[in-house]
This record gives structure tokens, C-alpha cells and sequence, in this order.
């Protein structure tokens, strides 16, 4: 049995503005949410890539202290994002708790702070004979700590999935989200995933030299996807959630159907771990096409992974040309935010809804040279009023996977 | 030295409120029932109870301490500890 599934409440955290209208708002004007790297008294300082994603407006939470003691900041963000789509959504207790909500929820790797911490005080060199780790270190800083701290925060009691594969952490969330329902297995399922402020992501991709350091004097300038000047990624902070539910379920209770996803597809590489691989990007849309059932001239808009790198976009265009040539717009949302990790796939599905809703597509930022290795494919360069019935989303992460989720407008 | 239990229970009384954000617990209140004070926070506590008498407890005087639940039996539980060290 094949079920259809429909995603019916959202929520963002994000560098561009917290809800959907911030959000759009600064879609229609062009706003980065990249700032200077906050300093942070251990890498900062090191760290060539002075730019991120950064979540500046003030975040207020109300959560109880019994739920907050388990929290890093990771899980705020988590929890925040999924206490607006249950509000939104209206969902009542008995089915929350009843075994057939369940919860795809991921970070990159748990909260970092929390785990700076404990190794601050195992290298400390402290004869504190106190000075120890605390019974709630891990619960705060283990990797599903967001998706637990979810369930425990509002009682949900069903299936757990917590995905911890970088980049496509949260679209795994969705797409593994989506086959539990599309397969009967739950209901309905809250997906997403979050990462919280961390200068050792941005050490990582620094040392790489695959982060931007060019534009540390204009941190709005960067990322750059697809452009001729790009000089790298940039690292960035947020959350975000959906509710996803089996169609028949929402349409039976009155819920705002704000998309439906039609498909998902995720592989491997089968080889390197860093670098992106055409072929199996190209197999990975080519399988996402087959899942949805529909051909290549189906789809009418791309949201691309475009971290800004060199490389990535160089084989993320040549595969997208591969199955589509250069007909459907493609743009890279990271060029307002930088690359959300953990977040990053479940925030592009979102916008990706809202501009299905609004009839929009936002242009990739700072698009003012197209690189030639990238430009046979349909650039967004600027805003486009243009209905989008058919879109694809599509991340790809460290360790060589791939995700595509296909959504529909109903 | 031995802390008195008037000491003690200053010292419970400001680990409460800033620790575990309960102010004014009452002294024979059960704390997982009317603040939630769960395991996790009986083995926060067992830190405080440690840096207030200056001693690291056993394994086993801290598996003594997981069927307490009121602040009168917290205070008994220091004074045992107290009383044996």
C-alpha cells in the first residue's frame, strides 16, 4: 500500500529571518543573513573564513526548566521550530502521543558547545576532584539529541529517525519521514533537522580550503553559487521543522495542505568522501524522477544543494544538465544564508513551498557572472513572478550522499 | 565539620533555587511530583551534596541517595553521610 503524503505546517530559524514572512521579505530583497564569524576565544581566531550564517535577532523560548535541562543550543532551535508547526497545526494530544506521530529529526553532530565543554574540563588539568562531567552533558550533546528532546518536550511517542549525515542531514529527515507514512508505518511525522552555532564545522571546511575567505571585509557578498568569483561556502546556524501527514488524514481534518511531496530518492557515491561525484548525483535526480513517477519535463523549478565551492557547483550543474539540459530555472538559496547544514534541507524545501505558494522564484544572490563550467543550465538571476507546480530539492553531504525530494503543489 | 542542619538546609535551599530553580521547596513536598526532580537532577544534586561537604561520595552511598524524595530526607541523607564520614 502507497500511501500519498502531504506536508500540512512549517516552521524556519534562520540567518534571513525567523517565520515565513521575515523569511520571504528578505527573499524579495535581496538580503543575506551572513555576518562577520563571531569570536569564540578558541578557533575563531585561527580560522581563515571570517563569515556565517548568523542568527543575530533576539530568540525567546518559554520552555520549563524539566525540558530546557536537557537542551544545548542545538535542541532550542529544534524544539522552537517543531512547537511552532504543532501550534500551527493544531494537532490534539491523543493523536501526538498515540504512537502514530513520529519524529525524523537530525543535527551534524549534536551540540557542539556542550561538547567543548567537556573536553575543556577533561584537558583542564584541574584537581577539582568536582569537576566532572555532568549527567546531562550527553543528553544535551549526544547526536539525536534534537529529535528526543522533541519527543520528550511534547510526548511523542512513535517512531524515531535521527539523521546525522551533514549536509543532507534534514533531507533525509523528509524524505525518511515521507517513506514512513507513504508505507503505513506512522501517520504522521514532524521532520527536520537544526545546528546551532559552531566554529569547529567552519575549522573543518577552512582546512579544506573549501570555505570563502574573500569576502571577509563583505560578509553579504558571500556565498557565491555558480558565480565566477566564488571563492568557497560559508557556514551557517538554524532550524527548522515541517509536519508532514497522510493525505487523506489532513484533508479529513481541514488542515492547510501547503505541498505534496511525490518523491524521494537517496544514494551513495560509492567512493570518495569529500569530493561530489556527477555520476551519482546525475543517478540520484535520475531515481527521485522515477519514485515521483513523472518525466524530467515535469518539473518546473530546482532548488540546487550550491554550497559556493569550486567544484560542487561545477558537478552539481553538469548533472543537472545531464537529466534536465537547460530548460527548468534553477536557483541556490544558500547564497542568502550560507550553508545551514544540519538545516540546510529542510529549509530549502520550505522556501521552496512558500514560493510555490506565493508564485515567485528568488533569484540566486550575487549571480553577476555566471562561470561558463556552470551556465548550461537555466540560472535564476533575478526574481521571476512565475507559478511553480513541480520542484525538486536536491542536497548532497560529506560522505558522499545524495537526497532528492520532489514536491508538488496541490 | 559537621554541618548542622540548619547549615544544611541554607545550602539545599540555594542549590534549589539556583540550580534547579525551585524556590522554597516545602520540607516534606515530594520533588518529582510537584517539581519534577527527576534522576537526572538526584545526580546533579549528589555533585552539589559533594562540593558541600568537600568529599567525593562512593558509588554506593550515591545508589543510597535514589530513594530520596523531600528535602527532609535529603537533609537526613547529609547528615548520614555526616555522620559515617
Amino acid at each position: 500500500m502507497e500511501r500519498r503524503v502531504v506536508i500540512t505546517a512549517e516552521s524556519l530559524i534562520t540567518p534571513i529571518g525567523h517565520g515565513k514572512k521575515d523569511i520571504v521579505r528578505s527573499l524579495l530583497n535581496g538580503v543575506s543573513g551572513v555576518k562577520p564569524l563571531k569570536t569564540d576565544n578558541l578557533l575563531s581566531g585561527y580560522i581563515k573564513s571570517k563569515v556565517f550564517g548568523s542568527i543575530d535577532y533576539p530568540m525567546e523560548y518559554d520552555f520549563k526548566r524539566s525540558h530546557r535541562k536537557t537542551m544545548g543550543p542545538v535542541a532550542y532551535y529544534a524544539c522552537q521550530a517543531v512547537k511552532e508547526v504543532l501550534e500551527k497545526a493544531g494537532l490534539d494530544q491523543e493523536f501526538i502521543s498515540s504512537g502514530r506521530l513520529g519524529v525524523a529529526f537530525g543535527s551534524t553532530h549534536g551540540s557542539p558547545t556542550v561538547q567543548r565543554n567537556i573536553y575543556k574540563n577533561f584537558f583542564s588539568g584541574s584537581s577539582d576532584q568536582f569537576s566532572q562531567v555532568s549527567a546531562v552533558d550527553y543528553l544535551k550533546s549526544m547526536v539525536h539529541t534534537t529529535a528526543v528532546n522533541i519527543t520528550k518536550m511534547f510526548g511523542i511517542t512513535g517512531r524515531v529517525i535521527s539523521s546525522s549525515t551533514a549536509c543532507t542531514t534534514s533531507s533525509q529527515s523528509v524524505g525518511f519521514g515521507y517513506e514512513m507514512i507513504k508505507y503505513g508505518l506512522q501517520d504522521a511525522m514532524i521532520c527536520g533537522g537544526a545546528d546551532e552555532y559552531d566554529t569547529t564545522t567552519v575549522a573543518v571546511f577552512d582546512n579544506l580550503l573549501a570555505c570563502s575567505t574573500a569576502y571577509n571585509d563583505t560578509p553579504h557578498l558571500t556565498p557565491r553559487p555558480f558565480e565566477a568569483r566564488r571563492d568557497g561556502l560559508v557556514v551557517g546556524e538554524a532550524g527548522g521543522a515541517v509536519l508532514l501527514e497522510e493525505y487523506g488524514r489532513a484533508k479529513k481534518r481541514g488542515a492547510d495542505i501547503l505541498g505534496e511531496i511525490i518523491g524521494f530518492s537517496c544514494n551513495n557515491n560509492g567512493g570518495d568522501l569529500i569530493l561530489p561525484n556527477t555520476r551519482g548525483i546525475t543517478e540520484t535526480i535520475r531515481s527521485g524522477l522515477e519514485n515521483a513517477g513523472i518525466n524530467s519535463g515535469d518539473v518546473d523549478f530546482i532548488s540546487a544543494h550550491a554550497t559556493g565551492t569550486k567544484m560542487g557547483d561545477v558537478i552539481e550543474s553538469q548533472a543537472i544538465y545531464n537529466i534536465f539540459g537547460g530548460d527548468p530555472p534553477v536557483s541556490g538559496l544558500k547564497s542568502y544564508m550560507g550553508h545551514t547544514m544540519g538545516a540546510c534541507g529542510v529549509i530549502e524545501t520550505v522556501i521552496t513551498l512558500y514560493m510555490m505558494e506565493m508564485g515567485f522564484i528568488a533569484p540566486t544572490l550575487h549571480l553577476d557572472e555566471i562561470d561558463r563550467r556552470c551556465a548550461m543550465i537555466r540560472h535564476v538571476t533575478e526574481f521571476q513572478e512565475t507559478g511553480v507546480r513541480t520542484a525538486l530539492v536536491q542536497n548532497f553531504a560529506f560522505g558522499g550522499v545524495n537526497t532528492c525530494l520532489i514536491l508538488k503543489k496541490i | 565539620m559537621t554541618l548542622t542542619r540548619e547549615k544544611i538546609l541554607n545550602n539545599l535551599s540555594e542549590i534549589f533555587r539556583t540550580r534547579f530553580e525551585i524556590e522554597n521547596p516545602g520540607l516534606d513536598e515530594n520533588l518529582r511530583e510537584a517539581y519534577e526532580f527527576d534522576s537526572i537532577d538526584a545526580i546533579e544534586l549528589l555533585v552539589e551534596i559533594e562540593k558541600m561537604l568537600g568529599v567525593s561520595l562512593t558509588q554506593e552511598e550515591k545508589k543510597s541517595a535514589m530513594n530520596v524524595r523531600t528535602i527532609n530526607q535529603i537533609c537526613d541523607y547529609i547528615e548520614s553521610l555526616n555522620a559515617s564520614g
